[in-house]
């Protein structure tokens, strides 16, 4: 019996995927006088709330334009719209709103596939000693983390002090290529203060501010702090992941007015730092060996807050801020 | 020469049969059969067959017949008085001889030798050398007569020589005596004076004055006799001084062979102790300890055997315990099911008897009954497709002879190494055949593999500098170690070296395997396995323990199920579970 209505439900969801939800478009169409596009534009608030059904909606369409509008490229998403326009048969003089609002969306959908792109082709890209680029960035980071002490030398043991495995800080970067150093140099750039606590913090045994001496003495393994440097790029992968699953759009269709761009992406690191260094510190892990656990505890934590679709992960503005500055 | 040769010869033979005429009467005279065998009346000798050994009860028989006499266990009979001596690990030769006897039968052989004169003492005409006087046999002649050729004593010289012209016959003391001249044979009146020189001639080279101008030596090469002869003299001499550092040499080392032959065999040895105090005690053998080092051994390993054999049995014992506790309980719910499926039954049979009215009151509970029936059977039938009704325990054995039951056999394996090594990507090339992007590991990964019929725990550690003194939070109860070197880095193969070295030393890590995985073996112009070993001196390194150097690649997966084959190979005892 049980059986037998577990398959009469799939069919009926079935069923409803194939016709019945075309139906109750059609219905809805007819009743509101208006199609899906603009009834998601005038329902919803600015935001991951209507880019996301938008980008559902096209998906789903059958008509081959709307389909093709997600993949689109950003010069022609005017024209896309105008064409969207017509096949809708809207009138753009009577909704002026609807023409702007979907194409910030659209915009948004596809900059973040071109964010992706473009943020795969960075981590493909190896650090390089021979490209100067390169080897200013990495320098840049050292002046920028550690400007009291000159480096000695391109391969030195001083790179260890902002927590690079070995003397050489190119072996580290292997995975996330040239994007864990750019988000690293972002971080160390523009939020010097949150990037310099945290390096301080990270060279300091963990219990420093409890300085009774038989926990110094039980916890020696522990005064290995965290290394800086190897976390950052850790946290660059969670970003990577969080971004190639598709996660992040909420995030960046929240924060992100129009195309995403690395800089949006960059400043979501930052954040992810600063969010990681606090849980760290609340989940009180007995060393870092540790860190894996944790790890995967705060990504299971991100993704819980990005599913909530008013989620902004930023640290400076809220997402009801967000919508102020953008209305 | 010929003249003197003959007088040595009649000298000789006359001293050589005097001492044995006089060893009868004098020395032997009171008890003849002291220097003979009691058994075979053979007389014993130096050394050789006639050696006299003493037994236990003081009695000395030859060697010869010891070796004849009828073993009783390790012991013989003294064939005198029955007494019972123990023979040692060498038989009858670890008898001590008789060496009171040894030194008798040498003193008397000396004795004799001295007065038989070897040919070199009387050419030397000794003093000692007894010579009688040949008017009377019972002078000891002192003086010779040249003219006469007599051998005299001082009394017969005087009363021999007593005429005029006798008188003037020149004697001399016995020690001036002049050698004989000896005749040439062919030529009679002629005595030799020459030695020829030529090699054709070596089988008779003396000649008198005759043969060397007109005879065969004519107008050889020849020396005078008398020079020839001291030359002659002097290399014997030589060849004495060096016989006697060679027997001293050979008795040397025959001191040296009974030391060790004592050595060996152990036994009773006085020794003195701090106050002074001489006392026997009994020091034992190489033989002895050498034997002793192998029950020790073997002992030791009888032991482990039990030691392991025991904690297996109770592992099995647990097992089987828990196995039949779960059972039992089982049965008991099938037992309790079955009852109320029973009552249940019941139940309803008497519902069906009774009237309309009543049946139709009992609907509800009738209801209720089929449902609570209903559910029992779905806890049933979930039940039973996890209830594994398999009487079989599968038992394997791991090389260190634990026993280990059920399917899989779980293994733990570290994997360590240098950052960058790529020991996080093998792990999860392992666990989900990807190739995962590689990123620092801060802190360690862990993952279960399954392979064939192994499940290997893989603790995968971070290979960051300050994290390495942490790998020994992971050493505890780990089979192997899977030591992952970067194969492209030349420069770090030292650093990798250092760190493998340091590995090796951990008491913890003393009988896990060692597994190491040569990676990136894909880039071109890569450290080969047999260079790496070589540069590593792993042969050295590894001295000892079991270990293995895998080729790989984390990115294709080539040659990490070797490794992970060889590992299952030395972890399973040979022949128990055919593991290919």
């Amino acid at each position: 019996m049980k059986h037998f209505l577990r398959v009469v439900t799939q069919f009926f969801v079935f069923l409803y995927c194939k016709c019945l939800w075309r139906g109750l478009k059609f219905v809805a169409r007819k009743l509101t006088g208006r199609c899906e596009l603009q009834r998601i534009c005038y329902n919803n608030k600015h935001g991951a709330r209507r880019t996301l059904k938008i980008e559902s909606s096209l998906r789903c369409s059958k008509n081959a334009l709307l389909q093709s509008a997600l993949s689109v490229h950003p010069d022609k998403v005017e024209k896309t719209i105008e064409d969207i326009m017509a096949l809708k048969k809207i009138n753009p003089d009577t909704n002026p709103q609807l023409g702007i609002s979907l194409q910030a969306s659209l915009l948004q959908i596809v900059g973040y596939r071109k964010l992706v792109g473009e943020v795969e082709k960075l981590r493909r890209e190896q650090y390089d000693c021979e490209n100067q680029e390169h080897e200013d960035m990495l320098m840049k980071l050292w002046k920028e983390l550690r400007p009291d002490s000159p480096l000695t030398g391109r391969i030195s043991k001083q790179w260890c002090e902002i927590g690079f495995q070995g003397s050489d800080p190119k072996t580290d970067f292997r995975g996330m290529g040239l994007l864990g150093l750019s988000n690293l140099l972002y971080f160390a750039e523009h939020d010097k203060t949150t990037a310099l606590q945290m390096l301080h913090d990270s060279l300091q045994p963990k219990h420093n501010e409890t300085n009774s001496p038989e926990w110094e003495q039980k916890n020696i393994d522990k005064a290995i702090g965290y290394s800086f440097a190897i976390v950052g790029i850790n946290i660059t992968d969670l970003a990577f992941s969080l971004l190639i699953s598709g996660a992040l759009k909420t995030h960046l269709y929240n924060v992100a007015p129009e195309t995403p761009s690395l800089r949006d992406l960059q400043q979501t690191f930052c954040y992810l730092m600063q969010e990681f260094q606090r849980f760290w510190v609340d989940e009180d892990p007995s060393d870092i060996m540790e860190f894996n656990r944790v790890r995967s505890k705060f990504h299971r934590r991100i993704l819980r807050q990005l599913k909530d679709l008013d989620t902004a992960l930023c640290p400076h503005f809220t997402a009801s801020d967000l919508h102020l500055v953008n209305l | 020469m010929a003249a003197a040769a003959a007088g040595i010869n009649k000298q000789g033979a006359l001293a050589t049969m005097e001492p044995c005429i006089r060893h009868g009467r004098g020395a032997h005279g009171g008890n003849v059969k002291v220097l003979e065998c009691g058994v075979c009346e053979d007389v014993f000798s130096l050394q050789g067959d006639k050696v006299p050994r003493l037994l236990l009860c003081g009695h000395t028989v030859c060697h010869d017949c010891l070796t004849r006499l009828p073993l009783h266990g390790r012991a013989v009979r003294c064939p005198f008085d029955r007494q019972v001596t123990e023979l040692g690990d060498s038989g009858v030769w670890g008898l001590k001889k008789n060496f009171a006897l040894l030194e008798l039968l040498e003193r008397l052989q000396n004795g004799a030798s001295n007065q038989s004169g070897m040919s070199e003492d009387v050419l030397k005409g000794m003093g000692e050398c007894i010579i009688r006087c040949d008017e009377d046999e019972s002078h000891t002649a002192s003086m010779y007569c040249t003219v006469c050729a007599t051998h005299l004593c001082a009394e017969c010289s005087q009363h021999t020589h007593s005429t005029r012209t006798l008188a003037k016959h020149r004697r001399v003391p016995l020690a001036d005596k002049p050698h004989e001249k000896t005749l040439c044979p062919q030529h009679q009146v002629h005595a030799i004076e020459f030695v020829c020189l030529e090699e054709a001639c070596q089988s008779g080279p003396l000649m008198c004055c005759v043969c060397k101008e007109y005879g065969k030596h004519q107008g050889h090469k020849h020396t005078v006799l008398e020079t020839e002869a001291n030359q002659i003299r002097a290399s014997i001499l030589d060849m004495a001084h060096c016989i006697r550092s060679f027997t001293d040499e050979v008795s040397e080392y025959s001191r040296k062979l009974v030391g060790i032959v004592q050595q060996i065999e152990g036994g009773e040895q006085i020794v003195e102790d701090g106050i002074g105090m001489a006392h026997t005690e009994h020091v034992p053998g190489t033989a002895e300890s050498a034997r002793s080092c192998v029950r020790a051994y073997f002992a030791d390993l009888h032991e482990t055997l039990c030691r392991q054999e025991e904690m297996a049995l109770s592992v099995v014992d647990a097992h089987v315990r828990e196995r039949l506790i779960w059972l039992r309980q089982q049965q008991e719910d099938m037992t309790i099911l079955l009852s109320q499926v029973s009552t249940a039954c019941l139940h309803c049979e008497k519902t069906l008897q009774q009237d309309d009215c009543r049946v139709v009151l009992s609907k509800q509970e009738i209801n209720c009954l089929l449902e609570t029936l209903q559910k029992q059977q779905h806890q049933f039938t979930e039940l039973a497709d996890h209830i594994q009704l398999d009487a079989g325990i599968p038992v394997t054995f791991t090389k260190d002879n634990r026993v280990h039951i059920g399917p899989k056999m779980e293994i733990r394996v570290v994997t360590l190494g240098l950052d960058g090594a790529g020991k996080t990507t093998i792990l999860f090339k392992l666990k989900q055949d990807e190739f995962m992007q590689p990123i620092p590991t801060i802190g360690f990964n862990v993952e279960t593999v399954e392979y064939k019929n192994l499940k290997f725990t893989i603790w995968d550690v971070g290979g960051k500098h300050k994290l390495r003194p942490l790998w020994k939070h992971y050493y505890l109860n780990t089979q192997a170690v899977v030591f992952v070197i970067d194969s492209c880095h030349r420069d770090r193969l030292m650093e990798a070296h250092s760190e493998l070295a340091k590995l090796l030393t951990e008491k913890e890590l003393r009988d896990a395997l060692l597994l190491i995985f040569a990676n990136k073996q894909d880039v071109p112009g890569v450290v080969s396995v047999e260079e790496m070993t070589e540069l590593l001196s792993l042969h050295k390194l590894c001295c000892g323990r079991s270990w293995h150097i895998q080729g790989c690649d984390a990115r294709s997966g080539m040659g990490l199920h070797e490794g992970l084959d060889w590992l299952s190979r030395q972890l399973v005892a040979a022949g128990v579970l055919d593991v290919a």
